[in-house]
């Protein structure tokens, strides 16, 4: 008998599948959570991000077009070239970077990356990104400075409503703050492997 | 060495004592922050464990979901019974895919099956990418805490392992400067190892998708360049869907650090897409069963609930004392004391369950609600009916059975003894005790009240 057959085996018994599906429905039913002003998304998610904890900063725009001033912006606040890695994202590709000088490689201590998000969390100030043919993953990790793109209104109020019913990427992500560790007796560092730095570009 | 011997060790170190008391004292009034600010956190936690409890009573049809979904997006699946099945499997996928390094994420279940070590013999290199990792790793010891496993070691002692083993190591002994100095030393090796291997927070079945949780973000660094994703979980890690994933997070997060979520929560559905920009080529997910379906059958069911938060550790009066090295096991503090023997046996390792104050604590503070006191009283009274106890023990009991049984003999006795012990102690605490050695080698004894209770009450009526 094999591994398989051996431990299911042991596990037989259990409610049939249609009453398991309902019991585990009823187990979701007005869960306990943080309280979020549905009336005001956006200042519960920048308040959220703000959080020390959190360690990110933002700015807000009116326009896509407005997007690679934003970038820049912050480049030259922070002291950093006016260089910036973009993913193949078509929306991108549509705005007007010069000024910039803009890789679409990654290096392995890259300064500075942007990337769009999904959705954001008012909950938690997360961010939810997914991978996607125009959407890398690596670029998000490696570099030190993270430039991450939010439309105003794709922000919802709790985690569950992040979540993306049917078929799933291959890999989404909730990044809530920067890299951090207290692996060394127990004192905070920003930027254990990886952004030390979070920058949200909010659109709209 | 015994528990004994080892928690002997440990009380006699100082350095140990204060970095054991700094980690876990922060995270207890992190957690207790979060806790105090989250609506209604017992009612959050009853849904946590019926939520564990719903899915260790129907675990096999979970598996099975859990596989056809995961398969469907690409991944295979693996089941193994034992640590060394689960080990061998690992070891295998290593070599077919040619492996010579493996970055690896910080794994509690590695760790139990003893991944560490099979790698190594298999004369695979691991890049441990968890910085409290790396640098036990560098020291060569285990870990001492489920969540910092490093909490143990001083900023003197990181910088020296530091210092022998990086490359470019920090220029000054600021702590910041050391972990710059990890960071660069790891980023290059964990981008080129061959294999990247994670353990699993949650196993989503419905998506067929595994959760991890970071806070360094290594593991996404680690699991996406290599060419293949190995994942080990024990088959306990099932959730029934996202929304459930989602409830168990807000727990973890405030139970282990006192956050609202943990910096990098990631999902992974299987290996790179087609025409996905990045991603492993494979991903193997291992299923190890490690004792976990005898827990469920043997009255160790709510064990299975553990979401390995720490949380019980940091608040327990014991582990606060004495740290992780001296429980032995790969899991230290009450979940530890409850789970080794049932990993490892209990005749080796009935001083776990016994190292108790039964304070209940743990319990209290557990998000899942493991009663983790009753449980190490199971074990006790296993240990009593396998007579396992050393025989002083069991004489000692019987002795007090049989007084207790004849009511005089008892108030004669006990009269006796606290006339003895107190003219013993001369009034103070007793450093040493007759027939107590065992007990008062570790602890000083109180001399008791002037009389035995049963006595100052008969004094009171006659008043
Ligand atoms: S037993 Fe409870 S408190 Fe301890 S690690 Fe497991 S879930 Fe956390």
């Amino acid at each position: 008998m094999n591994a398989r057959e051996a431990i299911l085996g042991r596990l037989r018994g259990g409610a049939d599948p249609a009453t398991l599906d309902v019991e585990a429905t009823r187990l979701l039913d007005r869960p306990e959570r943080p309280v979020v002003d549905v009336a005001d998304l956006v200042g519960g998610f920048l308040a959220q991000l703000a959080q020390a904890r959190l360690g990110a900063t933002f700015e807000r725009i009116g326009a896509m077009a407005d997007l690679p001033g934003a970038a820049q912006r912050y480049l030259a606040a922070q002291g950093l070239a006016s260089a910036l890695y973009l993913p193949p994202d078509p929306n991108l590709a549509a705005l007007d970077w010069s000024g910039l000088a803009i890789s679409h490689d990654c290096a392995p201590d890259q300064p500075a990356a942007l990337a769009i998000a999904r959705v954001g969390v008012a909950e938690t100030g997360s961010l939810v990104l997914e991978t996607a043919p125009q959407a890398p993953m690596l670029p998000n990790f490696l570099c030190l400075h993270h430039i991450v793109l939010l439309r105003a209104e794709a922000i919802v109020p709790h985690l569950e409503d992040a979540v993306l019913s049917g078929s799933q990427p291959r890999a989404h992500y909730w990044i809530t703050g920067v890299s951090g560790t207290t692996d060394i007796e127990g004192q905070y560092v920003r930027g254990a492997h990886g952004p030390r730095f979070l920058h949200v570009v909010l659109v709209g | 060495m015994s528990f004994i011997d080892r928690a002997a060790a440990a009380l006699a170190d100082p350095v140990l004592k204060t970095a054991v008391e700094r980690t876990a004292g922060t995270a207890e009034a992190n957690r207790a922050v979060a806790v105090e600010a989250f609506p209604d956190f017992a009612a959050a936690r009853a849904r946590a464990a019926a939520i564990k409890d719903h899915v260790i009573a129907n675990l096999g049809e979970y598996l099975e979901r859990f596989e056809a979904n995961a398969v469907a997006a690409g991944a295979r699946v693996h089941w193994a019974g034992t640590a060394d099945e689960a080990c061998a499997i690992v070891v295998d996928i290593c070599r077919a895919a040619g492996a010579k390094t493996v970055a690896r994420s910080k794994s509690m279940l590695g760790e139990e099956i003893g991944l560490p070590h099979a790698l190594a013999e298999a004369g695979i290199e691991r890049i441990e990418t968890d910085l409290a990792e790396h640098i036990i790793q560098l020291a060569d010891e285990p870990p001492s805490h489920i969540v910092w496993p490093a909490m143990h070691k001083t900023r003197d002692q990181v910088s020296a392992l530091f210092r022998r083993h990086h490359a470019s190591p920090h220029e000054d002994e600021s702590i910041a400067a050391m972990a710059e100095s990890a960071r660069r030393h790891l980023r290059e090796r964990m981008l080129g190892a061959d294999i990247g291997i994670s353990g699993a927070n949650f196993l989503v079945a419905d998506t067929g998708a595994v959760c991890t949780v970071t806070n360094e973000g290594n593991a996404e660094l680690s699991l996406v360049p290599p060419r293949v994703h190995i994942v080990t979980a024990g088959i306990e890690k099932l959730v029934p869907s996202m929304g459930h994933a989602v409830h168990m997070l807000r727990m973890l997060a405030r139970s282990a650090t006192g956050a609202a979520l943990t910096q990098y929560t990631t999902f992974y559905s299987g290996p790179k897409r087609a025409d996905d920009a990045d991603g492993p080529e494979e991903m193997h997910i291992v299923l190890v069963d490690n004792g976990r379906t005898a827990m469920r059958e043997e009255g160790l069911a709510e064990m299975l609930r553990c979401i390995r938060c720490g949380a019980c550790m940091n608040h327990c009066v014991v582990f606060r004392q004495i740290g992780g090295h001296a429980y032995g096991g790969t899991y230290p503090g009450p979940m530890g004391a409850v789970l080794t023997p049932a990993l490892s046996g209990l005749a080796a390792n009935r001083d776990l369950p016994q190292a108790c104050t039964l304070n209940g604590k743990c319990q209290e503070v557990c998000p899942v609600a493991i009663p983790l006191p009753t449980l190490l009283r199971g074990w006790r009274e296993r240990s009593w009916r396998e007579g396992l106890e050393p025989v002083t023990t069991r004489w000692g009991v019987r002795v007090w059975a049989c007084l207790a049984k004849r009511p005089r003999l008892y108030r004669f006795a006990t009269s006796a003894a606290i006339l003895g012990m107190r003219l013993w102690g001369g009034g103070g605490w007793s450093r040493s005790l007759p027939l107590a050695g065992g007990w008062t080698r570790h602890r000083d004894m109180p001399a008791p009240e002037a009389a035995s209770f049963m006595a100052q009450y008969a004094r009171g009526r006659r008043r």
